[in-house]
């Protein structure tokens, strides 16, 4: 697998520091720099688990009608129109006429046959050929199914079934409410345990039997079946289990299937809260689920992040603030493992696929006992150029446990060495705007930089081949160049939080910023100028796992 | 009736005779005017906060919708596609292991409860009070998460704590009854009576459906065939299935696998006894002492065992838990070759698929990941008797640790008062989705009454087994105090009651809602929050101010020493802010110090407010 790099969400948590790599639980404070967002008020980032999200607008994902909400409810988040899914393959439903009559009835209604085609029309499925006639829904016009359905729904058995039990317990919980007020969390109360407020106002009466039995419900005791029967009269369900739908039918038809497909799948019949047929030869078309456009806020300071346009047609934003904008984008490629896919492309044509993709991961892998390089490229969104500075982050003081030592010697197992000076990337301008006395106007700017880095790197990387600074640099992209030492019993993934800072020109110089605490590098990058901002964030690499194999026949020629 | 005059239960007959709902005809008024769903909801506006949300949160089933609706809007597994469940009956044992259990439970769950508001819904988190429906075993750690993701990440107004049990009652019409959950990880038994859940009556035991996939699965393994894929397509033709099929690869049994065959094709048959076992059984080899031939019920709880030691999941919870097992295990072990479990279980095998009448099946399924290299996929092939008797291992018991669900029902049944007793055995409500395979609630009914009439036939024959225990000689009658109860003996939601035996049960059984037992939480849950009630209500106020509190008491212990916790991991909240039923045998206002050990989890001391 291709080596990635995450960036962090710190997700309003009070620390800045992001988790250790290595935990499962970790990786879910870690995204895809383009599903994260960046809230201008707080200058933070936000991600899809911390966003508060709204709803802007509703609208069926197959006619793109925009349902106003005021109907959304009514119908149950679903099409009102003509879109319907396919019960068993959930594709989407044609409406097909049936076939024309012979000639002889055609005479009948000459206008509505070459229009619309022949009356009884029924839902078709294209893909697996399943049609709404199967199950006896047929349609008198072909516009507005859903509503023509609509009245089966309303007069579905469980949602009579409902409100006949809603007006059972009315009037008994409106007799007992009166008496009692509904008890909350923090009252005094004595029944501060989950019973519900039915329950509790329950309570407020004395009933025979249990609780609190007086001598004066005694003289009543006499007499109290009726009293009682008048208390609780029995619900008496409009549809019995016992006659809705024989057990016995459903055993006699399991015993004797033939094919699995003959019986609906779980997943088909889950919503159903009324007993209903296994079979799957009884399922009902489904009409399609709405979907929402939604409109994203920042959760601390309430500023809208996403919102999108209105329309239902439209997939443009009216607010986007997304990270891709703000943060440079960073690639992590591992040299050693291009070089050698390049290789092979090229060498063995013949192999399958298969095994072509296991030499290649092979080919990629990252043998204990080795050290290789690997490339960071970073691309700049921001229209001015950025100084970037690089910092392996380390975990901050841990209690000292056992554990926690262990998993720290077992984490530090391979060493990270990366370009300790800043290293600039130009600024974002359109492709025809580069040119390359733009590139070597960059060179002799920052090259005494360059040099610095690389003399850097001589200093305490002396003797080996490779270098640790700058690699690439061009238009808005500069590429570097970090290594990792892989000791002999290392083992795991490797895979690390880098800590990226960068300073970018400020265009509005708000001194108030610096006084809230977002990251704790910020307020000594603002030493550097007034109008030069530092931001930074963490991210998680990962290059790969670690092979134990040794397979010096691969790597050597690398 | 032939009631014996004891004298508890002469006040049970009459004291339960005044309790019991008789059949009126007062309602039958309201049935012809039954007002339309819309009409009835149509004040509350879209965003009001007079519909609810109904949360139902299973371990691996989720269940969520609008209150006032008979339906849930949308159902889930929530552990992802492959309906891994979120939690299970274990935890880690190191605090390290177990934090970061918390955190991955912490994540996930967030992203269930987002995607609840956000995709399943489409509605505002912030407008929205929520009716969380709760199992009463839900561990309290998982319910403070859910209720700090709740009211921190979505905001919501306010949340109210309702009793799965209860609620369910609530949907089957009644205010009194036994409810029995018999959910993924564990069945569960509370009695209620008149509204009031008698929580220290409450029975668990862990046969349920995950217990259930484990048996099919090393019943599958053991007793179904698997057809790879011909390696070329000429091969499909020459070579018949039969000289290709081969005992089943453990890869090929996916736990998606086995749950298509458990919610498919399972199905529940009718208890065997009534043949004579102890007949049917003669040619088999009698003389084994762990597994007598003649006990199905032994032999086939041997099975369990061995089904759940091959499912390294639960082989934790029984490993060490009696010298019984540990027999089991060392047979097990050698279950290939050993004699002895291989000739029991094939004895039984034999006996099932003697009186099974159902098909076997044939399924298409993918070929392991190992074996690629055919066309096409495989095939599984599924005895009829396994369809039909897996679900074996929920009815036989004699464990003590793990009744079966008709003993835990009569354990249950024996704790409660007395004066309950027949009111409660005629009102038995089944829900939780494994009551959904066909044939379950009819043979727990079987169940019941073998399991409370048993031990009188078998003590005129002493060997006869005995289901109630294992000791054979002294015939140790444990349901003799519930015999009198067997005429009353009903399940509201018996689909095929048998004929009544009393008013009682006639009254009863089979008379509720034709509701699926998997949804009547839910519906429950509904119908609370249509009623405005339901349970005791949070506000978000609340937990912010308790919350806050918190964070005064323990400043600095809190966030500095988690530095690495991330997004979620926060100060504990002020957990004493929601309401549980194991927190209430203390009086209001006792010193924290003092709470019961079971829910004493570490946490800040709090305040406990009010």
């Amino acid at each position: 697998m291709a080596p990635k790099i995450e960036y962090y969400c710190p997700c309003l948590s009070e620390s800045p520091h992001p988790p250790p790599p290595n935990r499962p639980s970790s990786s879910y404070s870690f995204h895809p720099l383009h599903n994260l967002f960046f809230c201008e008020e707080c200058d933070a980032v936000r991600c899809n688990r911390c966003v508060s999200v709204e709803v802007s607008g509703y609208y069926c994902p197959n006619c793109l009608f925009e349902v106003p909400s005021a109907s959304v409810r009514a119908e149950k988040n679903r099409c009102a129109r003509n879109c319907f899914l396919c019960p068993n393959c959930r594709n989407t439903l044609t409406v097909v006429p049936s076939d024309p009559p012979e000639d002889v009835d055609s005479r009948m209604s000459p206008i509505v046959s070459t229009t619309l085609g022949e009356p009884p029309f029924f839902l078709y499925c294209n893909h697996c050929r399943w049609d709404s006639a199967e199950v006896g829904i047929t349609f008198e016009k072909p516009t507005g199914l859903a509503a023509q359905l609509q009245k089966f729904e309303d007069s579905a058995p469980e949602a009579l079934e409902f409100e006949r039990l809603k007006e059972h317990f009315e009037p008994f919980l409106r007799a007992s409410s009166s008496s009692s007020a509904l008890p909350s969390a923090s009252s005094h109360h004595v029944h501060t345990n989950p019973i519900t407020a039915a329950a509790s106002s329950a309570l407020a009466r004395d009933i025979p039997g249990v609780g609190k039995y007086n001598p004066l419900s005694r003289s009543r005791v006499g007499r109290e079946k009726g009293a009682h029967r008048q208390e609780y009269p029995d619900y008496k369900s409009r549809v019995e289990v016992g006659t809705a739908l024989s057990g016995e039918a459903d055993v006699e038809f399991l015993r004797h299937l033939e094919t699995v497909s003959q019986v609906a799948a779980l997943e088909q019949r889950w919503t159903n809260s009324w007993v209903s047929p296994l079979s799957a030869s009884d399922l009902k078309p489904l009409r399609i689920p709405l979907q929402s456009k939604k409109s994203k806020r920042c959760p601390s300071c309430r500023h809208i992040l996403i919102k999108p346009e209105q329309k239902a047609q439209s997939v443009r934003f009216k607010i986007k603030l997304v990270a891709a904008n703000y943060l440079p984008a960073i690639a992590v490629t591992l040299p050693h493992a291009q070089a050698a896919i390049e290789m092979l492309k090229r060498t063995s044509k013949t192999t399958s696929a298969a095994a072509q993709a296991e030499e290649q991961q092979a080919a990629g892998a990252l043998i204990a006992g080795h050290s290789y390089s690997f490339h960071l490229a970073f691309t700049n969104p921001l229209y001015d150029p950025i100084q970037v500075r690089l910092a392996k982050a380390i975990a901050p003081a841990q209690t000292a446990e056992g554990d926690e030592a262990a998993e720290r010697a077992r984490r530090s197992t391979f060493q990270i060495q990366l370009p300790s000076a800043a290293f600039p990337v130009g600024a974002f301008a359109e492709a025809w705007e580069y040119d390359d006395e733009d590139e070597a106007m960059f060179l002799d700017d920052d090259g005494m930089e360059v040099v610095e880095a690389r003399g850097k790197k001589g200093k305490d990387g002396r003797g080996k081949t490779r270098s640790v600074g700058i690699v690439e640099k061009r238009a808005n992209v500069t590429i570097v160049s970090g290594e990792v030492l892989i000791p002999k019993e290392a083992r795991g993934d490797v895979k690390f939080n880098m800590l990226v800072s960068y300073t970018y020109r400020s265009d509005d110089p708000e001194p108030s910023e610096e006084a809230q605490t977002g990251t704790p590098s910020r307020s000594h990058g603002a030493n550097k100028g007034p109008e030069m901002k530092n931001f930074s964030f963490y991210t998680v690499v990962d290059l790969g796992s670690i092979m134990y194999r040794e397979e010096p026949k691969l790597t050597a020629d690398l | 009736m032939s009631t014996v005059p004891a004298t508890p239960r002469r006040h049970a007959a009459q004291e339960s005779m005044m309790t019991t709902p008789q059949t009126t005809r007062v309602a039958s008024s309201h049935i012809v005017q039954s007002s339309p769903h819309y009409p009835t909801t149509r004040r509350h506006s879209l965003y009001g906060t007079e519909d609810r949300i109904i949360l139902d949160p299973g371990s691996r089933i989720w269940k969520v919708g609008f209150s006032g609706e008979g339906k849930a809007r949308d159902v889930f597994y929530a552990g992802g596609e492959g309906g891994q469940s979120l939690w299970t009956l274990n935890r880690a044992s190191k605090p390290a292991d177990r934090e970061e259990e918390d955190r991955v439970l912490e994540a996930k769950l967030e992203a269930c409860l987002r995607s609840v508001f956000h995709n399943s819904l489409l509605t505002d988190p912030k407008s929205r009070k929520v009716i969380l429906v709760e199992h009463p075993l839900l561990p309290l750690h998982i319910k403070e998460i859910m209720a700090r993701i709740l009211f921190n990440n979505l905001q919501v107004p306010s949340i109210s704590f309702a009793s799965s049990h209860l609620l369910a009652l609530l949907a089957a019409g009644r205010v009194t009854g036994l409810v029995l959950d018999c959910g993924h990880l564990e069945s569960s038994v509370l009695p209620i009576f008149s509204f009031r859940p008698l929580y220290p009556h409450l029975r668990t035991t862990p046969l349920a459906g995950a217990r259930l996939s484990t048996h099919i699965k090393a019943l599958l393994l053991m007793f179904g065939t698997y057809i790879p894929p011909a390696t070329s397509l000429s091969a499909t033709m020459n070579i018949p299935a039969a000289t290709r099929s081969t005992r089943v690869p453990q890869d090929v049994l996916t736990d998606k696998v086995i749950d298509e065959i458990k919610t498919r094709i399972c199905f529940v048959g009718e208890p065997l006894d009534t043949e004579g076992p102890s007949q049917s059984m003669s040619p088999g080899p009698g003389d084994d002492l762990d597994l007598p031939p003649s006990d199905p019920a032994m032999s086939e709880s041997e099975f369990s065992r061995v089904s759940a030691d091959i499912d390294s999941n639960f082989s934790s919870q029984h490993a060490g838990s009696s010298s019984y097992s540990v027999v089991s295990h060392s047979q097990l072990a050698g279950m290939e070759h050993g004699q002895s479990a291989q000739s029991g279980v094939q004895v039984l095998a034999t006996m099932y698929s003697r009186h099974s009448t159902a098909t076997d099946i044939h399924m298409r399924v993918d070929p392991p990941p190992s074996q690629q290299t055919g066309t096409g996929r495989g095939t599984l092939i599924i005895p009829g008797w396994i369809r039909e008797r897996a679900a074996e291992v929920l009815f036989e018991g004699g464990d003590v640790d793990e009744s079966s669900v008709a003993e835990v029902i009569l354990d249950t049944l024996l704790k409660v008062p007395v004066d309950l007793r027949k009111t409660l055995a005629s009102s038995i409500l089944v829900i939780g989705g494994t009551p959904m395979l066909p044939g379950f609630i009819p043979r727990l009914q079987a169940e019941l009454t073998r399991a409370v009439s048993q031990t009188s036939n078998s003590s005129s024959s002493s060997a006869a087994p005995s289901r109630a225990g294992k000791a054979r000689p002294a015939v140790y009658d444990r349901y003799a105090a519930l015999r009198p109860l067997l005429p009353y003996f009903a399940i509201l939601n018996n689909p095929a009651p048998p004929p009544p035996a009393s008013a009682n049960a006639s009254a009863n059984a089979g008379k509720v809602p034709a509701f699926t037992p998997a949804m009547m939480a839910w519906v429950g849950g509904s119908l609370a929050g249509a009623l405005k009630t339901g349970g005791v209500e949070v506000q978000r106020e609340k937990w912010d101010e308790a919350e806050a509190q918190s964070d005064e008491d323990v400043p600095m212990e809190s966030s500095p020493p988690r530095p690495a916790g991330g997004a979620g991991v926060r100060s504990s909240p002020a957990k004493n802010i929601l309401p549980d039923w194991t927190r209430s045998p203390l009086p209001v206002g006792a010193p924290p110090a003092a709470r019961p050990p079971g829910a004493a989890m570490s946490s800040p001391s709090v305040q406990v407010a009010g």
